[in-house]
Formats: structure tokens, C-alpha cells, sequence
């Protein structure tokens, strides 16, 4: 669903064309400048109660930085996403290759799996910090609960793609199954792993934080519940700027990813 | 006179129906011909006269219901699902009408693939591929992707990359089908180029009467379902050959008739 | 015959499953993982006194609404843009930022602003369904097919009679892509909102069994809100498939990967 640009990349040679694009970038520039007059007068407007101005987050966010705790908290949460991501993306990759195995058991499994998709995860944090305390391993269940489905779906849905034909050409040519899996399966499968990793990786990232608004001493989510409490709205609006900010880079750096693998794909797609 | 290369005995097909209301319908039933070696044979039939069934049959993509296949003398016809050996351990090459290209590979790499798979990709290998992406003009070509490739030239590529591995028998399903009437006749003038480097045996199926007769040594004209062999015919023309002007020599016309005949 | 087993086999596998359900209760004891049996009575007798569907219903409530605040003009703003593709790439980076965004992030945000009630969550709901919906809508009018604009401008019909006739029906896909998404995330975003902060609803019904330490409320309350998520995604299904009766069935799996 990455709409970005493609209006902008399509319409590149001729001369006019290009004064468009300039006209594009300052209408951003004017939409963005529009965002935070608008941020600003909320704040003049409703007060520091319900509104932190622009300038108050900055330089929350500035003092944050210096003392450290940014890092500390940015650490924090990164570190339970990626222990959750990791083993959510393991077991994720592995079940529908041993399902691949055995179609009957596929057929007989799958509506348990859609429908315990429906089960909302977060709902089970109450009963995880229950069982577990207030450690790290409900938000890493949180987490995987989250991220197992993303993952889980898209190979399944990957492997379910792969076109006969090629396997079929394959095995003419005289390629074994292990060969098949590694160089048709796999590689066929990248455009879903990749649209699974994009919508899994931000979510981690999501799930921790709300994993730590339920519970927690630490992490970007403490600090947004946590300023809330205090009715520190500057913290909260910083806590927030900072989580949308970790997750756009991390949206970004899984784009750039994807572009590099997938390098072979006609470039007008969806 | 030796023996054939390829023998087909009797050989029949049948799909269950669906839901299996009604009784099996045999789609091929008592077809037998045969292919002596180096043999350009060209297969003509009717849409759904189960040209691909039988070609899938060959190569060992699919099971046979009854009959008999024959190569070099050995029965490989394989009646059940689990015995089956697609490409018959590379023996058996198959071009098919989509090019099933791998689109993440190059076409260099594309080429390389079965070599690749077989484990036999040394200098020698990628000598003979680098020479075969010369012989079809796809020099400069060698890093596109498939999709930066018009349709004739994904077509070469697929034609190249089974003629790579150099397998005794090539099965053709159409490969020209889908290209505009211009790029068939060059890519029907590259294959008998090709061809008769090396006088691999082929069997060629088309529905196109004059690129059966152009191309082939021999033409085989397949029945409606149940399908069996109606007629065969020589082709009176020497090699080497000039697509191009094929209709003109004397004797297409009759050649060409006749077929035609036996087609409706 | 092969109809028959495999109905055979998925009534193993749950037995299974609940007999993995009932051993955990055993081991761990009812204390911790409470029975099957006891959340499905539980359930049963919440749902009999009326107290499941009074939470339920507010959950909904609160998913509708926030769903329509966020999806009429996410609906809406790629058709207003569809001959100004300038304007929609100005905006483009914004929206991409907030598609990308974690949304549930704000939730303490919409406390702040608008209290525990009803408010706070409806807010949380738009803003997780608005961008969702949007992209989905977009790349439906984006999609649309130019010759059949062009067949209809031939035929005569006005810019208006074109959005109405050809662009519209286009994007109707899209639009319950979209919502097949949108809403069973919409009703995860209510249902988070009140477990961080509320007095009402399903995620409190599961809060407040959590804090008696009654697992089998805690289990019963979750299964009320699996039940609310099945049956809007059923909801949708099944609308679409009327709506899009014209439309050869397609493999959905990969429209499933957002829920």
C-alpha cells in the first residue's frame, strides 16, 4: 500500500514536468507548515492541559536525548520487539513448510487458524501480566501473538502461490526438491514475505508499546502511560512523536530492503 | 533400419469426470506412433485435441492410463503418480507455450538455471551459453529481467535454455503461439538454425498448418477426442530451409490442402 | 466421501484443541488457565443475564461509530482527488506517515483529550480506520481501468455520470478490502482503549477479571470479543459478495494479512 510517488516517478522527462514537481514539494512543505500552525493554535487555543506546543515537545525531546533516557527507553522497546519479531518470524516461516507436508492436516487446521485471528491479542495482556508478572515476557508474548499471524498468512499464502508451471520446469530439468524450495519456492515467495514483513515489523514495534501502556518500567509506551498519569502532556506528545518516529524508520528501512530483493519485479505495481 | 528413438504404443488418457457423476472420458485412446533419432516431427491437431496431455505424458509431468512408452527400447511409460520422473533424468527436454521463465533471474541467469541445477555449470557450460544467447541475438540482453523482455525475446531465452543442456529429445508445446505472425517466422527461422547445428530429435506440436510444414520432417495429424493419429505425412522439402519462402516452393500448396482435409 | 473425512478431521483437531485447553487447566490449575467448561458456562450465564451483550454492545458502539467518522472521509477524499492527482501527491508523504504510524500509540492521547467515555475510544477507532481505508481506496480509483472511462466519455456520459457509473463500482473492492481490515482492527483499537482506561465494554469486562483474579471472566470476555470480530468480518464478507456479484471469485488470503 505504498501509494508514495508513483504519481511524482511516472510523470519525470519533459520540460513543464519539472516546475510541477517543484510546485509539489512546496505544496508539502506548505501542508506541513499548515500541520504545525494548526498544532501551535490548538495549543494557544485548548492550553498546555490538552495541547503541547510544538516547541515544548522539541525540546522535551532535545533534554530527553542529553540525558540518555531517550536511548534508554528507544533500547527498551526495541529490544522486546525484536525478541517477539524474531520468534514469531521462525516459527512463522517454519509451520506452513511442514504443512506444506501434509495436505490433509492444512485443510483440517486452516479454519482454526483464521478464526483464532479473530481472537483480539491485546485482550490477553491482563491474563499474561497475571501469569507472568510485569517482566519482559508478556509484552514479548504480546508481540509474538502479533506477529505470528502477519507472518504465518503471507507464507502460507506465498507458498499456496508458487506457479506449477516453473516447479513443474524445474523438475524437467532435472532440479531436486531441496533446489526447488530454494530456488522457485523461496525466491516466488519474496513479494509476500516482504509485504508480511512490512506490516510485521511496524507492528512489533506497536505491539511493545501497548504491551507497555498495560505494564511496564521502561520503554517509549511507560513513558506516553506514564506522563499521561502524571498529566504531562508535553511528555506525552513527545513520547508519541518518538514512537511514530521509530516505526517510520524502521517502515523505511524494510522499504529499502524490499526494493533491493525484489529488484527483478516490473515497477508499476501496487 | 535402426530403432526408434521414441516409441508410442497404444498409448490412451482418461480424466475421471467431475464429481464423478458420469463414466471416465478417454481424451487420447490407442495413439501410437514413432520418432527414429534426429527426427524433426511436427504433431497437428484440433483445440483440445489433448496435444499437451500427450507431450505432459512424455516428458513424465503426467500418467499415462494405458499404453506404452518407449525410449531407446525401454518401457518408461508410468502408469501411476508417485513413479513419475519429470525430464526422464534430462533426457527428455521441454519447451512449453508459456516460457516460464524464472522472473528473478537475469537472462544469463535464466539459461544458466538448468546447468545450474544439474550441477554442471563450469566455463565450458557458460561458454556454450554465452554462444547460444549469440546465435538468437540476445547479446546485450544478458542482464535484462524477464519482464524487460518483449514476448520474442522471452521466447528465445526459453528455447535456449533447454537447448543448453543438451538433452536427445525436445518437446515442443506450442512455443510460437502466443507472438505476432512477423517474430514467428524469425523465431521458427532461429530454431531450424539452431537445429540443424546439432539435429537434436524434436517433436513440435502447433495448430498452424503452415508452421507444421515448414518446420517438419514428418507431420502427424491428430483425431478429435478420443485422439489417435488420422494421417501422417512426409514433408517433401530439403534442408536447409528458408521459412520465409516455404509457401512459394512447389508442392506446399498440396501438402498444405491435404492436411488441411484431414483437419475438419 | 472426501467431504466426509475432512469434516471428521476438523472435528479431531478441535477435540484436540480442547483437550489441550482442559490439560493446560489441569496442569497449571483452574487458578491460572481456567476450563473450558467453565468459560463456556460462564459465557453462557454472561450472555443469559444480559451483561456480556451490554459490554459487547457498547464495543460496538464505539467501533461504529468511530468506523463511519473514519471511513466516510476516507471514502470520500480519493474521489474528490481523482482529477487532481497534484493534490493527492502534496498530501501523499502526510498520508503515508500516518498509515505508518502506530496509531494505538495515541490512545493515551484520546484519554487525555476526551476522558474515559465513549469519545475517547470512537477517536481511536477513526483515526486506525481513516488511513487504512483511504489507502485502500485510492489505489482502487487509481486502478481504474482508462478505456473504460474513455468507452463511457465516447458513449457521452458527464465527468459526474463516470464516477458514479465507472469509477465508483471500480473501487467498490477496494473499499471492502479495506474494511475487512479496518474493522476487526477498528474493534482491536476499542477494545485496547478499554483496557488502558474505561468503565465499560468488552476490554474492561476482561480488565476488571483480571483484577479479581478470575481467569474464567478474564476467558469468557475474550471469547465475547473473538465472537465480535468473527461476526463483522462475516459481516463484510458476505456484503461484498452481494455487492460484487459480477465479480469472478478471487483468492483473498492476501487481503487477510492485516488483521
Amino acid at each position: 500500500m505504498t501509494a508514495a510517488n508513483d504519481v511524482v516517478s511516472s510523470a519525470a522527462p519533459a520540460g513543464p514536468l519539472i516546475s510541477q514537481r517543484a510546485l509539489i514539494i512546496l505544496g508539502r512543505c506548505v501542508f506541513a507548515g499548515l500541520l504545525l500552525w494548526a498544532w501551535q493554535w490548538s495549543a494557544n487555543e485548548f492550553g498546555i492541559i490538552f495541547f503541547a506546543p510544538p516547541l515544548a515537545v522539541v525540546q522535551r525531546l532535545y533534554e530527553m536525548a542529553i540525558s540518555g533516557e531517550m536511548f534508554f527507553d528507544v533500547w527498551a522497546t526495541l529490544r522486546i520487539s525484536m525478541v517477539g519479531f524474531v520468534i514469531a518470524l521462525v516459527a512463522g516461516l517454519i509451520l506452513p513448510f511442514l504443512l506444506r507436508l501434509s495436505a490433509r492436516l492444512t485443510e483440517a487446521v486452516e479454519p482454526f487458524i483464521l478464526w483464532s485471528q479473530g481472537i483480539p491479542k491485546y485482550a490477553l495482556a491482563p491474563w499474561l501480566i497475571l501469569w507472568f508478572g510485569i517482566g519482559d515476557t508478556p509484552k514479548i508474548v504480546i508481540v509474538v501473538l502479533m506477529v505470528f499471524y502477519v507472518i504465518f498468512i503471507t507464507t502460507f499464502a506465498g507458498i499456496r502461490a508458487v506457479d506449477r508451471r516453473l516447479i513443474n520446469m524445474a523438475r524437467i530439468m532435472g532440479a531436486n526438491e531441496t533446489v526447488i524450495s530454494r530456488e522457485v519456492i523461496w525466491k516466488s515467495m519474496q513479494p509476500f514475505f516482504y509485504a508480511g514483513l512490512k506490516v510485521a515489523l511496524p507492528r512489533a514495534v506497536g505491539a511493545c508499546i501497548v504491551g507497555e501502556f498495560l505494564v511496564s518500567t521502561q520503554g517509549v509506551g511507560y513513558y506516553i502511560e506514564h506522563s499521561r498519569e502524571l498529566s504531562d502532556t508535553v511528555g506525552v506528545f513527545a513520547g508519541i512523536v518518538l514512537a511514530t518516529t521509530l516505526v517510520l524508520v524502521i517502515n523505511m528501512i524494510v522499504e529499502k530492503m524490499e526494493k533491493a530483493a525484489l529488484a527483478w519485479r516490473p515497477v508499476d505495481r501496487t | 533400419m535402426t530403432a526408434p528413438l521414441l516409441e508410442i504404443r497404444n498409448l490412451g488418457k482418461r480424466f475421471a469426470s467431475r464429481q464423478g457423476r458420469e463414466a471416465a472420458t478417454w481424451v487420447i485412446q490407442g495413439l501410437s506412433f514413432s520418432v527414429p533419432d534426429g527426427e524433426f516431427l511436427t504433431i497437428i491437431g484440433p483445440s483440445g485435441s489433448g496435444k499437451s496431455t500427450l507431450l505432459n505424458m512424455i516428458a513424465q509431468i503426467d500418467v499415462a492410463s494405458d499404453g506404452e512408452i518407449l525410449f531407446n527400447g525401454d518401457n518408461i511409460g508410468v502408469l501411476d503418480q508417485k513413479s513419475l520422473k519429470p525430464g526422464l533424468d534430462r533426457r527428455v527436454g521441454y519447451v512449453t507455450q508459456d516460457d516460464n521463465l524464472l522472473p528473478w533471474r537475469t537472462t544469463l541467469d535464466n539459461v544458466l538455471f538448468p546447468l545450474e541445477v544439474q550441477g554442471r555449470l563450469d566455463d565450458k557450460a557458460r561458454a556454450r551459453a554465452e554462444s547460444l544467447i549469440k546465435a538468437v541475438g540476445l547479446s546485450g540482453y544478458e542482464k535484462y529481467y524477464p519482464h524487460e523482455l518483449s514476448g520474442g525475446m522471452r521466447k528465445r531465452t526459453s528455447l535456449i535454455r533447454t537447448l543448453v543442456y543438451d538433452p536427445p529429445v525436445i518437446l515442443m508445446d506450442e512455443p510460437f503461439a502466443a507472438v505476432d505472425a512477423q517474430t514467428r517466422t524469425q523465431l521458427q527461422e532461429d530454431l531450424l538454425r539452431l537445429w540443424e547445428m546439432g539435429r537434436k530429435t524434436i517433436i513440435f506440436v502447433t495448430h498452424d498448418i503452415a508452421e507444421a510444414v515448414a518446420l517438419g520432417d514428418r507431420t502427424l495429424v491428430l483425431t478429435k477426442q478420443p485422439t489417435r493419429i488420422a494421417s501422417e505425412h512426409k514433408i517433401p522439402f530439403g534442408r536447409p530451409r528458408n521459412v520465409k519462402d516455404i509457401f512459394a516452393l512447389p508442392g506446399f500448396a498440396q501438402v498444405y490442402e491435404s492436411i488441411r482435409a484431414e483437419i475438419q | 466421501m472426501k467431504r466426509h473425512r475432512l469434516l471428521i478431521d476438523r472435528i479431531l483437531v478441535c477435540i484436540a484443541l480442547l483437550a489441550l485447553w482442559q490439560l493446560a487447566s489441569w496442569y497449571f490449575g483452574v487458578y491460572w488457565v481456567s476450563t473450558p467448561r467453565l468459560t463456556i458456562v460462564k459465557f453462557y450465564n454472561s450472555m443469559m443475564s444480559g451483561e456480556m451483550l451490554r459490554h459487547a454492545g457498547y464495543t460496538i458502539e464505539e467501533a461504529f461509530i468511530g468506523a463511519v467518522i473514519g471511513a466516510v472521509p476516507a471514502i470520500i477524499l480519493p474521489f474528490t482527488l481523482r482529477r487532481l492527482p497534484g493534490w493527492v501527491s502534496v498530501i501523499d508523504p502526510f498520508m503515508v506517515g500516518g498509515y505508518g504510524a502506530p496509531k494505538l500509540a495515541l490512545a493515551p492521547l484520546f484519554i487525555l483529550w476526551f476522558g474515559i467515555g465513549i469519545e475517547s475510544k470512537i477517536a481511536l477507532v477513526a483515526s486506525v480506520v481513516f488511513f487504512i481505508e483511504y489507502f485502500s481506496t485510492l489505489s482502487g480509483v487509481r486502478s481504474l481501468d482508462a478505456k473504460l472511462v474513455q468507452m463511457a466519455q465516447l458513449v457521452g456520459a458527464n465527468e459526474r455520470q463516470v464516477a458514479r457509473h465507472i469509477v465508483f463500482p471500480g473501487a467498490v473492492p477496494n473499499i471492502f478490502a479495506g474494511l475487512r481490515i479496518a474493522l476487526p482492527y477498528g474493534i482491536g483499537a476499542a477494545v485496547i482503549a478499554e483496557l488502558i482506561s474505561s468503565n465499560r465494554g468488552l476490554g474492561y469486562l476482561v480488565q476488571i477479571g483480571a483484577m479479581n483474579f478470575d481467569i474464567t471472566q478474564v476467558f469468557a470476555a475474550i471469547l465475547g470479543a473473538t465472537f465480535v470480530v468473527l461476526a463483522v468480518g462475516w459481516f463484510v464478507d458476505e456484503t461484498e459478495k452481494f455487492l460484487l456479484r459480477w465479480r469472478p471469485p478471487a483468492d483473498s488470503l492476501m487481503e487477510q494479512i492485516h488483521t
